[in-house]
Formats: structure tokens, sequence, C-alpha cells
């Protein structure tokens, strides 16, 4: 008995150890059975301890291992290839806590999605993302792939419901990574590890968000005589303003055969393709919405309109779309389900060229998708046991592939990469995007055990995995292995494995010599440098502008300062290739570069320890394009928010972000500081809305992350690493964004009383089966009268805290709230006095421009992130200690996401305020909450930030994605990470 | 491209196109009890056809451990079908898997050994059933069982024996039932009920052995109800049990018996009361359907079955007098659920009785882990999900449990027995019996049982 065996069997025991071969077989494959690889062993551990054992047993003898959930995967992803070993979690499937007040629950991840919903409807709440594999798919599962569903063209995909999630490390280690999206900690770990498929470690628990059960429901079936009038219909539904729960289309072939299983609904069976539309939300203007859509479907061409009657008919209707793939098992032997996504406007091309492609082959193609959000799910009908048709299966998969990526989609926009999509990767992505994303893997996971060969194969040893995964089986399916994209050069793959120590093509520690150096480099730079050495810096300072001159012309090269003392020249390439330049300049030049916006936030954060050259992207500002029927439009990253809203206006659509901003924040600083504000609890932070974008690398090269559709699981997420890394591992130039539909109306009701005590609990009792604000803030006195000045002479309404609670709608919807928050807050008790605003707009850019007015020299500004219930005692904490020390302060703090602002000005001494934030912080941490202090006199942040330099299992990952990516330190030195101690 | 297809062998072979219809979605997961149990994916339904097809494609042998180990943990419950899209006829898949098993040689342990022995050797032959049901009567109803389970005499011999007479000793009346008959004070009305319908009642051989009873009530509550009943003499054990044990032989000859004993009045509609019968006649179309002699007579056979309760909807329910107040709740046995679709028409009779209370039963549709006797072969993973089931029923607090099946009646007697859990056991139309007796329906209509 081979001695791994035997030491996994003593970590988990012998009922939790596969290791017979027959027993081994139903683990070759996941849901997509093309693919086929024995693993040598698995393991169902039964806590996280055992996770992390397994794994580091695993990889310490140097084998592969691939973490698995229920297999219904799609793409191949949770085979472990070159016999590894597969860790199954389908017996750590407890529901640790539901908290119903904070609406999340902490689950282990074998937890099956559907269970969880479950469990929450009692408490009127559900796990929103839906998969149609719900009834079974585990929660790990939909992390590792970022798994959609049905719902989320209106709720959004996994990541955006996932607040924790404890992993487990290919080495072992286990980290709690948070999400950034609130406003944590450093980078956005955990925004990049959800859809990373497993490659960057195995997530053993998690903390998800729950989403309030919706009041009213309408579900609509239109019937279309083709799949042409039903894509159109989808346009104009979207294109009008609509943002449905769900619209799913499904052909005619699939109708007939969900109508002949026991899913059947009722579904049209003479029907070329039918429309699932589905409306959610209030009950008021709920109806007047479904009549919209009804008649958008008529005039596009539906031969009529059907609406679920009650709860049943629409459960049934809904398990029929769900039940569609298997459903496919009736008239084929064998189905290859593939998955692309298209921008919403193309699908009637994008489909007409699909079912044309199914005709070349001979072979016959069904559709059932998210037509919502351009998410095709071609299904093509073989039988594998006639190798001719799996070769043309191939061919019409790729040709398909193809067709959506020159109609500007995605390969995959929720089955993920896994084996099945990594030869179609370089249709989308070039050797260096890739070779980014590989690099982000490596500081994940140095070894490459873990889910190895996935997504992005690299040399010999996945060369060999693939023959293996393929072989020995009469659904074999045979590889085409020449390199497919144009891009990509046979030695990629084999440069890229270097950057793992468990390769075999390269000497290992030829490997870690490179590795050693560059880390060197980058922690010498740190360590050794003085935080400022002007007289120096001056003197190279006349020659660096010569020089930058030279690329960019006089004109736009100037001295600058930054913070308190340091000077630099600051340099504004008005196109891509003059900032590349500009970099490799840099680069050649050990020169040390900060990535500038609009100023707004360029001295938050911390401290560069030195700034050579200031990039500027304000020359950089146009709109390259935008779609409205796709919701989706592409900018420069130097253009001001207020400038692309400007833009977006004639369209009735916006870019729904409200940061820290006076008119000057750019789409670049925004996205670099990934800062939410008021509405961001409701519409989501700005990691939410950036589909792509494209980025200067320190050494000049551009690399693309994300693409332009609204969703997309192409390889890794890079653009939520970006997001909020405040420029220290790249410059942003171009980024596309989500939209959403301005709201016909919005309106806000300003409520105010003596003791914020009584805003909150009149806050947190509205009742959401009547009120869905869009933004629900609780403001200081101090903020109240910079916001909304009161117009009576009363002194208690002058120094009284205010709440704001806006709405934002259909007339009637709108209408409908104000009216009853009239009634709920004049009901409720301590409250003063309740004002409603029409024209609401200039309160909210107030509130977004205070940060950024203080009229005083030292500002002093910080944040923080607790849970909902725990807002109160933080604001209790914080008013109890600033009494004597500080001047009236200016707050406002989130009541439904627990955010909190805090803009002081700094009078007493250093030590004062920093014992005073570290109270508050331990107060914040105790409930995984986060305080971040964000603007600050240079000694206050440079005591602070010792204290932060300890070094943690996440700061540890945060130090090698920077060292992988920015491998000089020439992005903005230590503005989101301290030295090492 | 027919030349290209490889030949299957065995029974699975067979079955190949019904092998071939599931496409791996992983659906049928969560609806197997054994799955949720395990997480191992070879205790799942897509697990289980995956073995299948390696044993048809010759990738595995039938005899081989993987293969053998998780059909036998297979319940045979079929909730999967339920849960499965593209329709796959799991049941018959497992009969033909079993089948290969049994083709390869004898079972491992003296449990299986038994078993094929009685199922050979006894159950084929009714009169020697016959005799081995009334031993086990007496064994019951002299109270001998009992005293054995008592003094922990059974428990010397093993906990499966011990087990064993758990089970036959909760196949006695129902202590609820007993209690309220002796309170019923007779009455002097008369059945005014027009009995216009006629029906053939398939008795079955523990039914008729163990739970008499329930037949002769099956046959009251259904002449009250306006549907007059006779039971064919040569009618003889369903085959369900050889079935389930990869005898399809064996099935096969009591189903041709089966379908001569009833071939009279074939107009008429043949009624069980016992979910793993009705399954099992349901399905003579696909057992027989190589059979050129009994193919179309066992389709036609097939279409006439239905269970009291399906029956009892086409005849609507009259209603009795009131029973004691008691909360009662209702499992479905899955091959009645499962494999004759009766989901809502048990529940109606048990709403049409007053008196009691019914409480809907979380998980009602999951398997009990009795599955004919899977409790006696597998009897760890029969425990674990037995003891959810039971953990469902003493969150109802209810008092009554009823159900349409004698083997979930016996597991779910003897578990509430192990566990203390003071719960009688009944079949619904026992419930629905004794409101008639106590409304004096049956004054005219029969005396005594």
């Amino acid at each position: 008995m081979n001695s791994l065996e035997e030491n996994l069997r003593a970590i988990v025991g012998r009922e939790q150890l596969l290791t017979d071969a027959g027993e081994l077989l139903v683990y070759e494959c996941d849901g997509l059975t093309h693919y086929k690889a024995r693993p040598r062993a698995v393991v169902f551990p039964r806590s996280t301890e055992e996770v992390s054992e397994v794994v580091r047993t695993v990889t310490r003898a140097g084998v592969s291992f691939a973490p698995r959930g229920a297999g219904t995967g799609l793409s191949g992803g949770a085979l472990a290839l070159n016999e590894g070993v597969v860790i199954e979690l389908a017996r750590m499937r407890r529901l640790l806590k539901i908290d119903a007040s904070n609406r999340l629950a902490i689950v282990e991840t074998g937890l099956v999605n559907a269970q969880l919903s479950r469990a929450a409807a009692p408490f009127g709440l559900h796990y929103a993302p839906d998969p149609s594999s719900q009834t079974t798919c585990t929660i790990g599962g939909n992390i590792a792939e970022n798994a959609g569903g049905i719902h989320c063209l209106k709720y959004g995909v996994t990541v955006d419901h996932v607040l924790a999630a404890r992993v487990v490390l290919a080495d072992g280690e286990v980290v709690d990574l948070r999400s950034a999206g609130a406003g944590g900690e450093g980078f956005d770990l955990l925004g990049v590890f959800v859809g990373s498929e497993g490659t960057f470690g195995i997530a053993t628990e998690a903390t998800l968000k729950l989403t309030p059960l919706p009041a009213a429901v309408r579900t609509l079936l239109a019937d279309f005589r083709d799949v042409d009038d039903a894509s159109r219909a989808v346009s104009a539904i979207i294109a009008s303003g609509l943002i449905p729960a769900a619209l799913e289309m499904i052909d005619g072939a699939t109708i007939r055969a969900v109508e002949a299983s026991v899913f059947t609904a009722g579904l049209p069976t003479d029907a070329g393709a039918a429309l699932l539309v589905e409306l959610d939300g209030l009950a008021a203007g709920l109806d007047a919405e479904a009549e919209r859509a009804e008649s958008i479907c008529l005039q596009h061409g539906a031969r009529g309109v059907r609406r679920a009657a009650d709860e049943r008919e629409r459960g049934r209707l809904w398990a029929a779309r769900k039940g569609a793939f298997g459903a496919m098992g009736r008239i084929t032997p064998d189905l290859m389900l593939q998955d692309a996504v298209v921008p919403r406007s193309r699908l009637p091309e994008v489909l007409a060229a699909i079912y044309r492609t199914g005709e070349k082959f001979r072979l016959r193609v069904a559709n059932v998708f998210h037509a919502g959000d351009g998410n095709l799910h071609p299904y093509i009908c073989f039988d594998a046991r006639d190798p001719d048709e799996v070769e043309r299966v191939h061919e019409a998969s790729r040709e398909m592939m193809e067709t959506c990526v020159r109609a500007g989609g995605t390969i995959t926009g929720e089955h993920g990469v896994g084996m099945d999509k990594s030869q179609y990767l370089p249709l989308v992505f070039s050797a260096d995007d890739m070779e980014a994303m590989l690099r982000v893997r490596a500081a994940f996971d140095p070894s490459g055990l873990c889910n190895s060969c996935k997504i992005i194969p690299v040399a010999r040893g996945c060369g060999e995995a693939r023959v293996v995964a393929t072989r020995g089986s009469r659904d074999a399916v045979t590889q085409p292995h020449e390199s497919a994209g144009t891009q990509q050069q046979p030695r990629d793959d084999e440069r890229w494995e270097a950057m793992f120590s468990n390769s075999t093509a390269v000497n290992p520690s030829q490997t870690s010599a490179t590795d050693e150096a560059s880390s060197e480099r980058f922690s010498a730079s740190n360590k050794a440098e003085p935080i400022v050495a002007t007289s120096q810096r001056l003197s190279v300072g006349a020659s660096l502008q010569q020089r930058l001159s030279g690329i960019v012309g006089d004109d736009n090269v100037s001295l600058a300062r930054v913070g308190e003392s340091c000077e630099a020249v600051a340099v504004a390439p008005a196109s891509f290739e003059e900032a590349c330049e500009v970099l490799r300049l840099a680069s050649r030049e050990d020169w040390k570069v900060l990535p500038v916006g609009g100023r707004t936030w360029l001295d938050a954060g911390g401290t560069p320890r030195r700034v050579d050259v200031l990039i500027e992207t304000r020359l950089m500002t146009r709109l390259v394009e935008h779609e409205p029927a796709d919701l989706v439009a592409t900018a420069e990253a130097g253009m001001t928010l207020d400038a692309f809203n400007a833009t977006l206006l004639p369209a009735r659509q916006w870019l729904p972000l409200d940061p820290p901003d006076d008119g000057r924040a750019t789409l670049g600083g925004i996205t670099a500081t990934g800062l939410a504000g008021a509405h961001a609890c409701v519409y989501g932070p700005p990691r939410a809305f950036v589909l792509g974008m494209r980025v200067a690398l320190a050494d000049g090269r551009i690399i693309k992350a994300g693409g332009r559709v609204v969703k997309n699981v192409a390889g890794y997420d890079l653009c939520k690493l970006f997001t909020g890394s405040y420029g220290t591992l790249g410059l942003i130039l171009e980024l596309t964004f989500k939209l959403r539909p301005r709201p016909a109306r919005e309106a806000t009701a300003l409520v105010r009383a003596t003791d914020y005590h009584a805003l909150l609990a009149a806050a947190r009792s509205l009742p959401h089966t009547h009120f869905l604000p869009v933004a629900l803030e609780l403001l200081s006195p101090r903020m109240a009268r910079a916001v909304a000045p009161a117009h009576n002479d009363a002194q208690e309404d002058a120094d009284g805290y205010a709440l704001l609670a806006r709405f934002a709608g259909t007339q009637e919807s709108v209408a409908a709230q104000l009216a009853q928050a009239r009634e709920h807050f004049g009901r409720a008790h301590g409250i003063r006095s309740v004002e409603t605003h029409a024209d609401d707009a200039h309160i909210w850019r107030t509130l977004a421009a205070v940060p950024l007015q203080h009229d005083n020299a030292a500002p002093l500004i910080w944040r923080a992130g607790v849970l909902p219930t725990e807002l109160g005692p933080l604001l209790e904490a914080y008013e109890r200690g600033v009494v004597e020390s500080v001047r009236e302060p200016f707050w406002h703090a989130g009541v439904a996401d627990g955010r909190l602002r805090v803009v002081e000005t700094f009078e007493t001494d250093t030590e004062t305020t920093i014992s005073r934030l570290e109270r508050l912080r331990t107060a914040a941490r105790a409930s995984g909450g986060s305080l971040v202090l964000e603007r600050a006199a240079p000694e206050v942040k440079s005591t602070w930030a010792a204290l932060n330099s300890h070094a943690t299992v996440s700061s540890r990952l945060m130090r090698r994605i920077k060292q992988q990516l920015d491998p000089r330190d020439t992005f903005s030195t230590a503005r989101v990470l301290e030295p090492e101690p | 491209m027919a030349e290209k297809i490889l030949r299957l062998s065995g029974a699975l072979g067979a079955e190949e196109d019904k092998l071939l219809a599931c496409v791996h979605c992983g659906l049928c997961l969560e609806a197997c009890p054994t799955y949720v149990q395990t997480g191992d994916e070879n205790d799942s339904p897509r697990g289980r056809i995956y073995l299948m097809r390696a044993v048809a494609e010759e990738r595995l042998g039938a005899d081989s451990r993987a293969f053998t180990r998780h059909i036998d943990r297979c319940l045979g419950c079929r909730a999967c079908e339920s849960a499965c899209p593209a329709g796959v006829e799991y049941g018959q898949l497992l009969e033909a898997a079993r089948s290969d098993i049994a083709q390869r040689g004898t079972p491992e342990g003296w449990t299986s050994r038994t078993l094929r022995f009685l199922l050979r050797h006894v159950w084929l032959h009714p009169a020697r059933l016959r005799f081995a049901l009334a031993s086990a009567r007496a064994l019951r109803d002299t109270g001998l069982a009992r005293l054995a389970l008592k003094l922990r005499i059974a428990r010397l011999v093993s906990e499966r024996a011990e087990f064993a007479l758990m089970l036959l000793d909760s196949s006695s009346p129902s202590d609820a039932i007993k209690r309220s008959r002796a309170s019923v004070t007779s009455r002097t009305e008369s059945s005014a009920h027009d009995v216009s319908q006629h029906a053939l009642l398939f008795e079955g051989c523990v039914m008729e052995g163990l739970f008499a009873r329930v037949n002769r009530a099956t046959a009251r509550v259904l002449e009250a109800n306006g549907c007059r009943t006779s039971a064919p003499r040569e009618q003889v054990c369903c085959g369900a049990l050889h079935a389930h044990a990869g005898d399809l032989e064996g099935a096969r000859t009591l189903a041709r018996r089966n379908v001569e004993a009833f071939d009279v009045q074939t107009q008429d509609t043949i009624v069980t009361n016992a979910g793993g019968c009705g399954a099992m006649l349901v399905s003579y179309g696909h057992l027989l359907r190589d059979d050129p002699r009994y193919a179309a007579r066992a389709a036609a056979f097939s279409r006439r079955v239905r269970d009291i309760s399906q029956q009892l909807e086409s005849t609507g329910i009259r209603r009795g007098a009131p029973l004691d107040e008691a909360r009662a709740t209702y499992d479905a046995a899955c091959h009645l659920l499962y494999g004759q679709r009766a989901a809502v028409a048990p529940v109606e009779m048990l709403r049409a009785v007053s008196g009691i209370e019914f409480v809907p039963l979380e998980q009602s549709d999951v398997c009990c882990g009795g599955a004919g006797v899977y409790n006696l072969l597998e009897p760890e993973l029969s425990k674990r999900v037995l003891d959810e089931k039971l953990a469902h029923i003493k969150a109802t607090g209810a008092q009554i449990l009823a159900t349409g099946n004698p083997g979930c009646h016996m597991q779910i007697g003897a578990g509430a027995r192990g566990a203390g859990l003071p719960l009688s056991i009944c079949h619904p139309v026992e419930l629905l019996d004794e409101s008639y007796r106590r409304a004096g329906v049956y004054k005219t209509v029969t005396g005594d049982e």
C-alpha cells in the first residue's frame, strides 16, 4: 500500500477514503462526461482542519489534488488529473448559522445551494444565486465556478453574494478572506478567489449574503413563432429600462423535450421559442411593469403571453426551465452543453449563426439560456459511440465559440474553463493576459498542485494530463491540440511552468532562484529607501522631466508635490502607447510611479515610500463605446464619473456609484480605490460594476482583464484585484462598466431626531415588503446641517441627527413608498420631523463631496465596515470616545450595510488619536468588521502603519500577488501594503 | 453507424437505452437517501448508473466489490426517478443490475444466502409460504415474539435477529385502533350506499399473512363507497422481493401466475393496498415484455392496477363518525409515491377521517430505510436513514402514523419501538374503516371480520 494513502487514512479514517479502483471510477468525470481522469484516491474530510491536513499531506508528496462538491460542473473542473487526489466536500454540509437580522448565513461549503434557501425561507430570506442544478450543487462548487443562475440578471452572480470564505491553501494554511467590496482592508482576495475553479485553494466555510424574498412576483410566459422574434424582444425589454429578475429563452426543441419529462409545465409545444420573464419587487407598480413587458413581447411578434396564476404554476415553469439539460437526455444519448456570452444586442445574429453551425456539422442543436444576460447555452446532441460525430461536435463547439467571441462576447459565462475551455481561452486572452493570470495563481499556489492543469495548462505535465484524461474510454474525445490562438507561442506554457515550484520541466532550484531575486529586490526597495529624499530627488527630477517630455511633449510634464514633502514629475500621456512608453522608461530606470486620476483621494491610504513619476490619466478621457441595449459602456480611465454619467443620460442609463466625489473623481480613480458610497447597499460597490479593463503593468505591457459582457468566468477575474488596489498593481487605462437604467423617479425622505438610536430603530423596522430604499443613511448633526439644513428655527433640529431614505423606481412605486415612509416614520418613536424631497440630487451630491471639502488643514478621515446590527454599538463607542477630544465630526453611516465614514478635524495628539482608533478597530474587528484609516496627518499615518505591519496569511498572499505582478515594486509603493517588519 | 456501436452485455446491456438516457446532470443526487447519508457518489443514482454502464461496457466486473457493494446499498426507493428530467427508469435498471450480480455467483453473507433460499424455495410455493407466514403470525399473536424481545433473548443471537423480531411484532394491529374499537357503541343505521362498481383485490403474501385485517378493511371501505370486491383465488406473491433481489426469473414466474389469476373480469380494476406490491404489478408489462405469450396480457394487467387510495379517488370518500382525538401524520411509501405516483390520494384518505388532526410530515417523500429486506441486509445504512425519519416523525408530535406499505409499517414500528417513541402505526384505510364502523356503516354489510 502506498504511503500517501496510508497517511491520508491516518488523518480521516478508513471510512472517509476511497481507493478501490471500481469505486474511483465514478469520480473520473463530472457533469461533462467527455473528459475522464480516474483519481488515485477520494478523500472525504469532515472539517477545515482535516482539509488542511489532507492538502498538506498530498502536496508534500508532490501529488496534485482537485476539490469536488456535487460533481455537477460542466467544464471538467472537478477532475483530479495526473492521478491526483479528489478532495470531496460532500460530508461538510452543515449550515452553521443563519443571522436573519444581518441577512447572512455561515455554511460549510458542502451544503447544497437549495437547502440554504429552504432554511432561510422562514425568515423571509433566500440565497439569490440559483444555478439550474441548485437542488444538488454545493455552495463550494458555486464559489469555485462563480456560478450564475436564472435570477442573476437582477441579483448578480455568486461573487456578489459571498461575504467571506475560509480557505485552505495548497500548503495547508488556512486563511479567512473577506469581501473588500464594502471597504475592507487591502486587495480583494475574496473577489479573485471566487471563480478560481479550485486552483487557488479550497473554500471550506463561507459567509453568504441572504436576500429578502420579493414581496411580489409576476412571471410571464411569452410564446414566439421563432427564436429571432424572441431575441429581439429580449433586447427591447432590456433597452426599455425594465430590470427583470429573470429573462430566459427556451427554443422549440427544448420545449418539446421538457414537456415530455416529469417537469412538464404546459409550455407551448408548437412554439419556435418561448420567453420566461419574471419581474419582482414591491407590489406597487409591478403590474404596470408586467404589462409593459407583455406589450413589448406582443409588439415583437409574440403569439400570446400567459401569466403564472399562482406560486405553484410559477414553480412548475421554473422547474421546467431548470430541468431542461437533463430532459435533453430523452432525445439524445449524449449532450454537449455549451456556454458562452454575447452582448444582448447581438443575440439574433449570433443565434442564427449557431443554428447554422449545427446544420453545417450535421448536428442537432437546441438552445435554452439566460437571454437577459446574453448567456447562451447551445445544447449539441450527439452519440459518443460515433467517433466521427464526436469530432464534429468539437469542430462545431469551436466554431460557436469563435462566433460568440467575434460578436464581442466570451467563451464562458458561468460554467467555467476547467478542462473543456482552456483550448478556447486564447480566443479571448493574449499570452500576456494569461501570464498575468498565472502569476496570480502562482501567488496563491506556488506549488502548482492545486487543481493543476485546469484553466491555463502549463507545459509538459498538463500535456500528458490531457492525454490521460481522454484515453481509455469509448467516450474519449480526441483533443485538437495544436495551438489555438494566434498569439500563443508554443513556448509560452513552458516558460509559464517555471512559475510553479512543482513543475517537471524546469529545475526547481532555478525557478525559486528567479523568484527570490525578484523578492529580494521587492523587499529591498521597501526597507532601504527612506520615506523621502528631497534634495537628491530634485536633481534627478530635472533629467527625468526632460526624458519624459520626449515621450509626451513639454506641455504634459510638470513638477508636482506628493503629500507633504515628496517632489516628483507629473506626466500626462495622451494615449495608451505613451503611457506604456513612460512605464517602460520608468521600469528601465527603476523610477517609482504613482497613477493619478482626479487627485481627490491621492493622499488616502499608506504614504508612498518614494515617488518619482506621477502618471496622470487626465488626457485619456474618451468614451470608447456605449450600446444602450447592452447596458454596457467602455471609457478611458481619465474620464470623470460626472462626464461619464452625463454621456449616458440621453439613453436613460447610468453608473450608480457615489464614492467621495466633488465632480473630479475619475473612473480610473474610483475603480482603483474601489470605494463604496451610500447607494452601494443596493446597487453595489465599484467591483460589482467593472466588467473589464485594460491595465498597463509595470513593464509597459498592456493586459486585458474581464471583458465586455455582463457575465464572464473566462480565466481569473483580475478586475477584482485591480479594483481597490490603489494603483499598486498597475495603471488602469480603460474600463468597461455594467450600467443600470436610470429610475424614472427618485425621492428622499429626510427624518430628524435628537437621538440617533430612534432613527436606527425606525430605519430597521421598515418592512421590506413595502420599502425598497436604494440608500438608507444616518447622518451626524454636522453632516445633516451641511447636507440639508433645517428650515425651522428649532435648535433641536439644528443639533439633531438625520436619516435619509431614498427611493427610486417607477413614479407609482416611489410615490407609494414616500407616502408610506411618511406614515411609518411619523408613527415611530422619538422622531421629530419627516420631510420629503422630490428633487433630491443635491442632497446626495453634497453628502459625497463632504469628505473632500474639509476646510481644515489636518483632516482625519476613516471608514469602518461592520455588521448592520453592530453599527449602533460602534457609533456609541465612537461618540463616547470623541466628546472631549474632537470637534464636532461629520459622519454618515449606511444602516443597511453597516458602513461608516467619519470626517474629523485632527486636533489632538497622535497618541490619543491612535489609541482611540485602535479601540474602535478592536470593537469593529470583534464582530468581523474592519476599520481603515483613509486620510490623516503623516505622523498619524505612519504610527498607524507601524501597528499594521505584522504579517498575516492574507497579507502574505497580498505581498506575493504584488511581487508577481509588480516585481520591482514600481507602482505606488506602500499605498496598500506596509513593508514587512 | 450501427456497426460502430458496441454490443453491451448482460441484463444491463439489454437496457442500454435506459442507461444512455442518463446525461450525468446530477439532479438525482439529493433525492437519494443513501447519497444524502454518505456523500459518496457511488451511493448515488448517478454513480450507480455509471457503475452499471461500466459493467455493461465491461470496464468493470459485475462481481467487482464496487458494483456489488453499491448496488446492494441501493434502497430501491426510486425517489431519483421523480427528480430525473431525462426520465431514466432507474427501478428497472436496478433490477437488471441485481440480476447481473445474481448471475455471477452466490452472494456473500448468510443473510443474503438465506434470503435467496427463502425466495426460491418458500416464496415460489404458495402452500409453503402460507405455512411460513402462519408460523410467523403464531409467533407474533401468542406474544412469544414480544416476550423474546422483553427478555432480550433475541439479542443473544444478533442485533439483526432482534430487529427482525421487532419488525414482526410491529405488524400487530395498532393500539390506537384497538382502543378506539373498544369504545364503539353499536348504532342501528344501515348502509344505504349504492354498489355500482366491482374490483378485484390483490391480497399480497405478507399482507394476507400478517395484515389480513387491512385486506378486510380495504374490502369493507371500498364496498361502503360503492365498489364491491372479490379476490381471485389463484393469485400469488407479486414477485417484488424476487425482482429486487435480482431473481428476475422468479419474479416472472409469479407474474405469469398472477396475470392468469386476474384474467377473469378483464374490465375490472385491480386494487392493491401495499405500495410495494402495487409498484411491482404496475411493472409487469416491462417485466414480461420479451415473453411473446404474456407481453400483451401483462401490459393490460399493469394498466388495471390502482392503489386503494387511487380507487377511492374515483369513487369518492364518504364520511364516517369521528375517531378519538389524536394527531396523525402520513409517511409516503416510496413505491406508492414513485412507483404508482400516488402522492395526494393517500393523504386525502386521512383527511376524510374526522376527529383526528392531520399534520404533514417533513420529508415524508424520503425512504424510511425499510426497503423490503434492506433493513436486514444493510442494517447500518438502513438505520441511519431510519433515524432521520424518526426524528422528523417525533417533530410532528403525532400519535398515529399511517403508511400504505407493510414494509414501511414494520420498519417505522420497529424503529419507534427501539427509540422509545410512542407511536401507533396503521394503514390509512384502517382509520377510515374504523370511522365507518363507528358510524354504523357496516351494520348490514358485515357482522364481523
